[in-house]
């Protein structure tokens, strides 16, 4: 029995040493994503962005002298996690504003939470259904799939004239959102979709889906999936010769995308990103060898979407007149900043009005922006 | 027609191929220790890893020919993987024998968590590419397409399985598994070591679901810290369709839950008229476990249940 | 020895009494608090409903959240937009129970001839079978997306709206069903099922239909799972399958063998644990579930036989009170 109670007061013990309030003169800031479990890489990375441009920030003196601490939470990717996170931010009243969650599902039950007690809430998820539930605390600097889905649709029909196409999608709100985008975009332009297919997110071989392709015959095939699933499709897709022309979203816009296809099957595949080169810009550029220095790696596949999050948060701050949640929640709306998005303003559900999308082609084992 | 439906069942062999492998490993603990072993998906995924580890170890050390590297480095992480079975099984098993089978089951499914997130965070979450062992080229046969990868993993799946079958039928050590698979008290009374039995499973079960691995990195071209939980499910389930605790009922299990998956995802949506998508592939797999098991409780392969089992009198 | 007795009555009052204080305390926490209280009410419900299959009648179901799935899209389908249906939170709250027991008794009725291992593995493919279907069904559930938007639940009147008016209502469910489970415990039937557990054979030559003792267990435990459900759904007023995957199954299974099978206040302890462990471990970040693993590990091989010992179970902790204040001579 007093084993048990010594555990118990220790478990007690630590509970409430986890939500001690930071130093005054702090401003916490909030982020969630899942860091641990099978969606870690994507989580971590968007978690270690926004850390780059908070320390980037310190490094000047912070906000108004203000150091930031960046108050990273693992949601797990589950729905009931991220409901606990979301409080726990909301109790802590030291923390002003929360970047999360990263996907749609956890974010959707967390959005009442925050709003309940008026935090300034950035939202990386990108499911156009969450700007329209009526929330005012939330914006989104990154483009919805809405954008994502209609660039490649636009392109193919009128650029490349391919009119016969097949979806492949994992049934996750991400993919088959974006597929279904893709799809009444690629109608509109005139095109025909022969067929639709559903996969397993976890699924690694395609290769009884892609002969089932072939028998359709079509000129695109679009993935609405994650990684390592668009390269391994893609990969298996040339091995069985289907030549159609290959379109992913954002998140196969890696390196790892090509090795893993390999380079001769990447060859020609088009993918839909958020940012402008890595190479592009002085920014850009800086950004990379920072994440390489702090963290000995290069930026994760959503690294520079938490930069830019980060920064249209820092901005939200900056402008704030008083450092706490009202402060924060009365700028967010009005919120202008030049990200590494390009310039973010917001509309009055909270999208941001000149969310750009970049159209890239692998060409030569890179990827080259499609103009 | 035909040609698609022979292009899909080489598919389905090569799939079967692994399912099978790993299989062997859950059906060799089964019938030794009534252990549904969940870590075993976790053996599979370090193969990969351990391989990559060794191989480059060997070629930073100025390497032997490129090809006895990787053949070095196999025998390798069988070894390698083996032993890490057989130190689990005595430290995280053994002690849980006296107290029924859920212990051990929840031991096991503690140790998975523990090795994935320990590969997680020391080699990180990301996906790695996989350099293949075998280069992998196209041959035209019977009107379908298949690489030699695919034969490879085919061939090197099937001996490993004849040679599993030799070992246990033909070899002391073998007998001594059989033994304490039939009858626990009566092969220590026979003066069967019973532990070094169970050691032995330990040992060979997670050496081939570390194979099995290998291939499967190879085959794909990636491997990633996650890549053994959905597959090692789906072994599990290629077990118990064949009969859990049968070896060939594991590789029976294998290929058959390999050919369902193919040929669901295949001609499902024709079959249906398009009503049912190739979403529904698992809903399809597990349906049919579920009928074979309704009309076969054993599994296809499996002994029908004696007196003399305990698994009879009580369910858990 | 009077006063000796005196003194152990005053212990046991004053344990009782702290019990029944820090019950009522966690209210008055802050919100967050709250919401892990309420977490752990909600899976000492689903691990009570499934002990009744694991650790009275021997059965081991590794499917059980599909039938919290049940429960929960039941609410989502009868209290929202998504069919303009709006009927009462009570109400819903037994169809959600009736609904989980319907699909306990389809499932169990063809399948529990099957013993053991095999048991375990057809409830695993139910389970996910479900779990895929309900992200398949787009027309019907709106599919990976989820159902969002549910009606605010409202119990005789009174809104049930924060994290604290939950707490009440699970705490409430949560003792009448350990009630009532622990007085089925004791029953016939429970003695039924206990015999069941250790040697079927047995059972089934008393001339006893050992499936229907099962499919019993098997209705009572998914009724208990829908009534999560519905719980579940009302107090996130969001569905979707991700919340429904096998590793919440096992989840349920892990609370009880850690707790301590076949026993209430051992469920309780396991529940409690592992729901507050990976909040306490938030602090490691990508360690978590490293750490989450072997200090499941390390407790399983410390104490196999669960946290709580068998003996100190519902009954013997009433019968200790019992024995102090009745006849204080005997003790």
């Amino acid at each position: 029995m007093t084993r048990t109670r010594v555990i118990l007061s220790a478990a007690a013990l630590l509970l409430a040493s986890s939500a001690l309030p930071a130093v005054a003169d702090d401003i916490v800031l909030g982020g969630s994503a899942p860091m641990s479990g099978a969606q870690a890489e994507f989580g971590q990375s968007q978690i270690d962005g926004a850390q780059i441009y908070f320390d980037q920030l310190n490094e000047k003196g912070g906000i108004k002298g203000n150091n930031i601490v960046f108050k990273a939470l693992d949601d797990r990717a589950d729905p009931r996690q991220g409901t606990l996170v979301a409080q726990q931010f909301c109790d802590d009243s030291t923390v002003i504003g929360v970047i999360g969650h990263m996907n749609s599902g956890v974010t959707m039950p967390a959005l009442d939470i925050y709003s309940e007690c008026g935090m300034a809430q950035v939202v990386p998820a990108t499911n156009p259904e969450l700007m329209r539930m009526g929330f005012e605390t939330v914006v989104r600097p990154v483009a919805n799939d809405f954008v994502q889905g209609a660039l490649p649709a636009k392109y193919v029909t009128e650029t490349l004239g391919l009119k016969k196409a097949v979806l492949v999608h994992d049934k996750t709100v991400f993919g088959q959102g974006i597929a279904g985008v893709f799809k009444d975009n690629f109608e509109a332009g005139g095109g025909e979709i022969a067929g639709t297919f559903g996969a397993n997110p976890e699924d690694v071989d395609f290769s009884a889906l892609i002969a089932s392709i072939k028998l359709e015959n079509p000129d695109v095939v679009y993935m609405g999936a994650g990684m390592p699933q668009l390269a391994l499709f893609l990969k298996q897709m040339r091995e069985q010769s289907l030549q159609a022309q290959f379109i992913g979203p954002d998140i196969g816009f890696t390196v790892d995308f090509i090795t893993q296809a390999g380079a001769a099957s990447a060859e020609g595949a088009l993918m839909t990103f958020q940012l402008p080169p890595y190479d592009s810009s002085p920014e850009l550029r800086d950004f990379s060898e920072r994440h390489q220095a702090r963290f000995g790696r290069a930026p994760g596949p959503y690294a520079s979407l938490g930069f830019a999050n980060a920064q249209v948060m820092a901005a939200a701050v900056e402008k704030a007149e008083t450092l706490d949640r009202e402060g924060v929640l009365a700028q967010l709306h009005g919120v202008t900043v030049d990200t590494l998005l390009g310039p973010v303003a917001f509309d009055e559900n909270g999208e941001n009005t000149t969310a750009s999308m970049y159209l890239y082609v692998v060409k030569d084992g890179k990827f080259e922006l499609v103009k | 027609m035909f040609d698609y439906f022979l292009q899909q069942l080489i598919f389905a062999l090569a799939i079967g191929a692994i399912y099978g492998l790993i299989a062997l490993g859950y059906t060799m603990v089964y019938g030794v220790m009534r252990l549904i072993n969940f870590a075993h998906g976790e053996f599979f995924m370090l193969g990969p890893y351990v391989y990559t580890f060794v191989f480059s170890g060997l070629v930073g050390l100025g390497g032997l020919a490129p090809m006895l590297d990787s053949a070095l480095a196999i025998v390798a992480s069988f070894v390698i993987i083996g032993l890490l079975g057989v130190t689990i099984e005595r430290f995280a098993y053994r002690p849980l024998r006296a107290y029924g089978r859920l212990a051990p089951m929840l031991s096991a499914l503690g140790m998975s968590i523990v090795l994935q997130s320990a590969v997680r965070v020391t080699v990180g979450p990301q996906p790695v590419h996989f350099p293949a062992i075998v280069a992998s080229e196209p041959i035209a046969a019977l009107g379908g397409m298949v690489t030699t990868m695919q034969l490879g993993i085919l061939a090197a799946a099937i001996l490993l399985m004849v040679g599993l079958t030799l070992f246990v039928n033909g070899t002391r050590l073998g007998i001594w598994i059989r033994a304490a698979s039939e009858s626990w008290t009566t092969s220590s009374l026979l003066g069967i070591r019973v532990n070094r039995a169970v050691s032995l499973v330990f040992f060979i079960g997670p050496g081939l679901g570390a194979m099995a691995g290998i291939m499967y990195a190879s085959y794909y071209g990636i491997m990633q810290p996650t890549m053994g939980s959905v597959i090692g499910l789906k072994a599990f389930t290629a077990a118990i369709l064949g009969g859990i605790g049968s070896i060939p009922g594991a590789m029976l299990g294998g290929f058959l839950l390999g050919a369902i998956e193919v040929f669901g995802t295949a001609f499902l949506p024709i079959l249906s008229g398009g009503l049912i998508g190739t979403e529904y592939r698992d809903v399809f797999a597990f349906a049919v476990l579920i009928l074979v098991l309704l009309f076969k409780p054993a599994g296809l392969l499996g002994e029908t249940i004696s007196e003399e089992t305990t698994v009879a009198k009580k369910d858990y | 020895m009077g006063t000796s007795v005196i003194a152990r009555r005053a212990g046991l009052l004053a344990t009782l009494a702290l019990c029944v204080i820090l019950l009522a305390l966690v209210p008055k926490l802050p919100p967050y608090y709250v919401r892990v209280a309420d977490s752990i009410l909600i899976y000492i419900i689903l691990a009570v409903g499934l002990n009744l299959v694991v650790g009275y009648a021997g059965l081991l179901d590794l499917g059980f959240i599909a039938f919290y799935a049940v429960g929960a899209y039941a609410y989502a389908f009868l209290a929202s937009g998504q069919f303009d249906i709006h009927l009462p939170f009570i109400v819903i709250l037994f169809i959600g129970a009736a609904a989980g027991a319907i699909a306990g008794v389809l499932l169990g009725f063809p399948v529990l001839k099957l013993r053991g291992d095999y048991l375990a593995i057809v409830t695993l493919s139910f389970g996910e079978i479900i779990r895929i279907a309900i992200n398949n069904a787009d027309e019907l559930t709106n599919g990976p997306q989820g159902i969002a938007g549910l009606d605010r639940a409202s119990l005789f009147g009174l809104p049930l709206t924060s994290p604290v008016h939950f707490y009440w209502l699970l705490l409430a469910l949560a003792i009448i069903i350990c009630a009532s489970v622990y007085y089925m415990e004791r029953s016939i039937l429970g003695k039924a099922w206990r015999a069941l557990r250790e040697d079927q054979d047995v059972v089934r030559g008393l001339g006893i239909n050992t499936t229907t003792l099962k499919l019993l267990a098997f209705a009572l435990s998914a009724a208990i799972g829908g009534a999560g459900g519905v719980i579940f759904g009302s107090f996130q007023r969001f569905v979707s399958p991700e919340s429904f995957t096998f590793q919440e199954s096992l989840l349920v299974v892990l609370i009880i063998i850690i707790g301590g099978v076949g026993n209430i206040v051992g469920v309780i302890a396991g529940a409690i644990v592992l729901v507050v462990l990976p909040e306490v471990l938030h602090f490691a970040a990508q360690y978590r579930l490293l750490i989450y693993g072997i200090v499941l590990v390390t407790v399983i091989v410390l104490r196999p036989g669960g946290l709580v010992s068998p003996r100190f179970n519902l009954s013997f902790i009433i019968r200790k009170v019992r024995n102090l204040w009745l006849s204080p001579s005997k003790t």
